[in-house]
């Protein structure tokens, strides 16, 4: 049996072709990831071990407990003092210790005063004369000695242009600090910082430019030759202050290439999620390939059974032929993958600079790669085997293609089932309140697809029927003749549009989704009654900037919107502040009552209120730098922004440093808005250069072109589905040409064209990826709706249907299906018409 | 095509030569065909198995070029025509009836017939349509599907589909290979009727001396060559002429 299924394989190699590519770019783009991610991981690490290599034992701030820490407020003191640092140093064995001030929030401006591009942080670091602990040598000039003097890696340095005097600003949140440079420095052995700006200034400038802190952040230490560093650790443990910690530089290392790989682990996910989407696509043509290829053996296996050959024995040879389709698949794949890796590596390297490791394929994607692949493979094969394990010995005797229409009847009341449950699991994930809600609407998105799978048999036939009028008079006997083929095997026909169907479902989806959160934006900046907006960037929106806002002539009012950390009842929450009086004026927050009418109490959400808390309730915060209890005075209606919605004054009892992300700024009545705005710009630049102002149209845009991103990625990474799907119907037509060799070459007998049977090829074509992406639509744009609307607690305000993309979808659709015609119907359109008639049917 | 205009022959090749292959494996099927296909004649070809009659048959409709030689249908000399150009030809002048898988299993008996009308894009002609379908019997066969037929009626449907257009020849390579004596006599019947009562013209390859009997000329060949021809032949004069051949 295993030689059958190879001479199989081998004698018709180019039917499996399309489902080897299938299976191969589902996996590639699992193995893209996966190699990109590694390789970024080891350059990554490689970093860590050049940061630590050559100090021993760092203490510093323990780490928190819990990861969703939130705003978490700038510490304006230091965690270790001079007397810190004197202790660590007595310690047995400790050779060199210094103390560590560091400032990563600024941002390096150029020469001319310009912030340079953003992206990687500007490192601002304390220089301490130990060679170990700077891990940096001095390249140029000197190292920094008096305050306002700073050198700069090599790499930023040749950037900037600079040279030794020259006045470098550095943009931070309480304004321009301007340093001369004094030399320049390499970082390690190869300066390899992975594009991060690194400079060295004296201790107190680097306390300067981080807003007035004391002390210090850390205290790294060097160790004697063949000193006991656990020994070092637990008695640096012993004089070191509460809430800190010492760890080896090895551990250290460590635990920060763990945190990484935490990270990038979520990209493997993702990668892997939208790979199975593709596998899933995969599995349709997959089905439908084997599928035909059983029916086209059905004579064989029918003889072969007459011969005595086993049920079992036959379904051996299709699942055989599945995983030699399912290794070769995964092989290309994973070559496929790794290029991609290494154009898509090549493509970082010329943006972000040398920040891979080298692109070797690891070792998981390798397992994952030939898992999935054969997985998705023998369970899509393993239907069609078990028809070809039944298939009797009579079918050797019976002419062709005369067996029986099986009814659909089985498959509609599976597919009917399926679907049904699909919608109710939808619904209980979006509207009932049950434990993970994403996990019902996914397992029940599946679930529908499925379903409309086998019911898309049940209404092709119909529609076929329908379209044979519409597709006649389009094409005449040729259209009537692909209406006929469509018709002829719903099943499959339906499998091809199915397979196209998922990925459409998904595009629509998210356009959806993103289309209703753009009106959702837009009818909100309807309402909105400020000029100006200031978004917080890389870190909050500086209190200074705010002042320099306020004080421009013009300028009537300037309402902050800030979060901070604090906790009710013992349990963590997220609490949002704003100048509550002005509120109303500049936006419509979707409240119950006037903002104004806070009253120095709280607004609740609707997750507060479905706790039970009622207007009137006492709300007790607690911070770590303070505490207030104020009456709840209103409700905040959208859930998601924040639970509790304090005034100002109130929320500055729980913070004095809070984290302003959102600033509106209101004009005075009758200003030249234009003028007004240049004046702001003007006073900010001088300061704050790295906060931008936006006027509701920018930010509009800005986060339109946002979402449009976000849709782009996803169409993206769904683009190897989609590709997959065409494929698909490409497949199941070449084989279906394959099938009809016969009647192709009577057609061209009795002179039809070989434009008119590429004309019938591409109409059956192009219908089959219509009816797909059509189902797709309604599901995809269905499934948004309902999610939007599940979501209207969060501000949604409506479902967007979103008719343009609906139609760029219709119109790709019907390319995709002119497309995917091209290779069968050359090949039905080349038949040799003897050998087609003389063809042993 | 008008009847006023009409060449005397239907059909004709000069110097026919067909070969397949190359080198060592090549074969010589035609090996200087000179034949003449009068109109309104019923015309069966004859010989061994090999012999080239398929060949020949492919290569007199335009399914099959020549090596070397000319042919034509009606006055068009296919042989320097293009493929779509053939194709055309057969369209509009040629009618076929294969041995087995005559019909398009998607179509019915009906869409069949009218099928080669409907790629020419013509109007049917219902009073022949009907005149056809009553000599054929397939007046209530009209709905079935192909797969819903006999063997016999699929020939005759096949048989219908040659006529319904009215073409100037019809080629026909063993149309009664896969019927029962009954069926096969009924299916010849109605062709010889088809060119004694409508002047159709007829092309026939069988291997069987009673069908060929059906015909008005037997044309013999062997070995690619035309080697004898018959005249209102009788099942038992085409049988002693086989036995001669060593058939
Ligand atoms: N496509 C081909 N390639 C190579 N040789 C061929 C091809 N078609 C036919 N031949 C050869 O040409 C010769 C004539 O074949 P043809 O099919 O015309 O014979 P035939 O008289 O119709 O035989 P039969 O009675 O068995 O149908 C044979 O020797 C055959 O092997
Ligand atoms: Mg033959």
């Amino acid at each position: 049996m295993l030689r059958l299924a190879l001479k199989s394989v081998r004698h018709n190699p180019k039917r499996l072709i399309l489902t080897v590519v299938a299976v191969a770019l589902g996996v590639s783009l699992v193995t893209a990831t996966m190699t990109f991610t590694s390789a970024l991981s080891r350059g990554f690490t490689d970093l860590f071990g050049d940061i630590y290599a050559t100090v021993d034992v760092v203490i510093e701030e323990e780490p928190a407990e819990s990861e969703d820490e939130g705003f978490s407020p700038t510490d304006a003191a230091g965690l270790f003092t001079e007397e810190d640092v004197a202790a660590v140093q007595a310690i047995d064995g400790v050779e060199d210790a210094a103390g560590a001030v560091r400032y990563e929030m600024g941002a390096l401006l150029g020469l001319d005063g310009e912030p340079l591009r953003p992206g990687p942080p500007t490192l601002l670091y304390n220089w301490t004369g130990v060679e170990g602990i700077d891990r940096a040598t001095v390249i140029d000039g000197r190292a920094p000695e008096a305050p306002g003097e700073v050198a700069v890696d090599i790499d930023t340095y040749a950037d900037l242009e600079a040279s030794p005097g020259d006045v470098v600003g550095i943009a931070t949140e309480t304004g321009v600090y301007d340093l001369e440079v004094v030399g320049s420095v390499r970082f390690g052995e190869n300066n390899e910082l992975q594009t991060a700006k690194l400079m060295y200034a004296t201790d107190d400038t680097v306390r300067e430019v981080a807003g007035g802190i004391t002390g210090y952040s850390g205290i790294e230490i060097v160790a004697e030759d063949g000193a006991d560093l656990d020994a070092i650790v637990s008695d640096a443990g012993e004089v070191i202050p509460e809430g800190t910690r010492a760890i080896s530089a090895q551990d250290k290392a460590a635990e920060q290439v763990e945190e990484l790989n935490e990270a990038l682990d979520i990209i493997d996910i993702f990668a892997l999620v939208f790979g199975l989407v593709a596998l899933f696509v995969g599995a349709y043509i997959i089905v439908n390939t084997f599928r035909i290829i059983v029916t086209q053996r059905t004579r064989e296996f029918g003889l072969l059974r007459a011969i005595g050959a086993q049920g079992k024995q036959i379904r051996s040879t299709i699942l055989i032929e599945a995983i030699v389709v399912a290794l070769v698949g995964a092989t290309v794949g994973i070559l496929l993958g790794w290029g991609l890796a290494v154009a898509g590596g090549a493509l970082v390297e010329v943006f972000s600079g040398d920040i891979l490791g080298p692109l070797i394929v690891p070792v998981r994607a390798l397992v994952w790669s030939y898992a999935l692949g054969a997985l998705v493979t023998i369970v899509a094969a393993l239907l069609p085997a078990i028809h070809a394990s039944q298939i009797s010995p009579m079918e050797a005797l019976r002419e062709a293609g005369t067996s029986g229409k099986k009814s659909l009847g089985v498959r509609n009341v599976v597919g009917g089932a399926l679907a049904l449950l699909g919608i109710a699991a939808v619904v209980a994930g979006l509207e009932l309140k049950v434990a993970g809600p994403a996990y019902w609407v996914g397992a029940g998105a599946v679930l529908i697809v499925l379903g409309t799978t086998l019911l898309a048999a049940q209404v092709l036939i119909p529609l076929a029927h329908g379209l044979r009028g519409v597709l006649a008079a389009i094409g005449g006997v040729n259209g009537k003749l692909a209406a006929n083929n469509i018709r002829r095997e719903p099943r499959r026909s339906a499998n091809s549009a199915a397979a196209l169907m998922i990925g459409v479902m998904l595009l629509a989806l998210v356009a959806t989704f993103t289309e209703s959160v753009k009106d959702t934006f837009t009818s909100q900046f309807a309402t909105n009654k400020a000029e100006l907006f200031i978004l917080a960037q890389m870190g909050p929106v500086p209190q200074g900037a705010i002042d320099v806002v306020a004080d421009t002539e013009g300028v009537r009012d300037v309402m902050r919107y800030a979060g901070i950390d604090a906790t009710v009842d013992g349990t963590s929450t997220t609490v949002g502040m704003v100048d509550a009086a002005l509120a109303d004026a500049v936006f419509d927050f979707n409240v119950d009552r006037p903002l104004a009418e806070i009253d120095g109490g709280t607004f609740i959400d609707p997750s507060v209120v479905e706790a039970g808390v009622e207007v009137g309730d006492e709300i007790a915060f607690e911070s770590a730098t303070g505490s207030v209890t104020v009456p709840v005075t209103g409700l905040y209606l959208n859930e998601g922004d924040q639970q509790y919605l304090l005034d100002w004054e109130q929320g500055e009892q729980l913070s004095d440093d809070p984290f302003i992300f959102q600033v509106l700024i209101d004009f005075d009545d009758d200003v030249d808005v234009d003028a007004t705005t240049q004046a702001i710009e003007d006073n900010l630049s001088e300061d704050f250069p790295l906060v931008q102002v936006q006027s509701p149209s920018e930010l509009e845009q800005f986060f339109n072109q946002v979402l449009t991103i976000l849709l782009g990625v996803i169409s993206g990474l769904l683009s190897a589905a989609l590709l997959i799907a065409i494929l698909g119907v490409a497949n199941t037509l070449l084989l279906s040409v394959t099938e009809r060799t016969r009647e192709i070459g009577l057609l061209r007998a009795v002179g039809v064209t070989r434009k008119a049977v590429w004309g019938m090829i591409t109409l059956e074509s192009v219908v089959m990826a219509l009816f797909g992406t059509i189902l797709g639509i309604v599901l995809g744009v269905g499934l948004g709706v309902a999610l939007v609307q599940a979501l209207s607690d969060f501000g949604f305000e409506r479902a967007v249907v979103p008719w343009v993309w609906i139609g760029v979808y219709t119109v790709l659709s019907m390319i995709a299906g002119v497309v995917a015609a091209i290779w069968p119907a050359w090949r039905a359109s080349r038949l040799d018409i003897l050998k087609a008639i003389a063809a042993d049917g | 095509m008008t009847t006023t205009a009409a060449p005397a022959l239907a059909a004709t090749m000069r110097d026919g030569y067909k070969d397949y292959g190359y080198g060592e494996a090549a074969v010589r099927a035609l090996d200087g065909i000179n034949v003449d296909i009068a109109r309104s004649e019923f015309t069966a070809i004859m010989g061994p198995s090999g012999s080239g009659k398929s060949t020949l048959l492919h290569t007199l409709a335009g399914l099959d070029r020549l090596t070397a030689g000319s042919s034509t249908i009606g006055d068009t000399v296919i042989t320097q025509l293009s493929e779509a150009q053939i194709t055309q030809v057969r369209r509009d002048y040629i009618g076929f009836i294969f041995q087995a898988f005559n019909l398009i299993p998607s179509l019915n008996a009906r869409e069949n017939i009218t099928l080669p009308i409907d790629i020419a894009g013509g109007d049917v002609d219902e009073e022949w349509f009907d005149e056809i379908i009553g000599i054929l019997g397939l007046g209530d066969r009209l709905t079935h599907l192909p797969a819903e037929l006999s063997g016999g009626q699929q020939q005759r449907v096949a048989v219908a589909r040659a006529l319904v257009s009215r073409p100037d020849i019809i080629f026909a390579d063993e149309p009664s290979g896969n019927l029962d004596s009954r069926s096969g006599a009924e299916l010849l019947a109605f062709m010889q009727r088809a060119v004694k009562e409508f002047k159709q013209t007829i092309v026939m390859v069988t291997h069987d001396p009673t069908a060929a009997s059906y015909s008005d000329r037997i044309l013999f060949l062997e070995d690619g060559k035309i080697v004898d021809e018959m005249r209102e032949p009788t099942a038992d004069r085409v049988l002693d002429r086989m036995k001669q051949m060593g058939h």
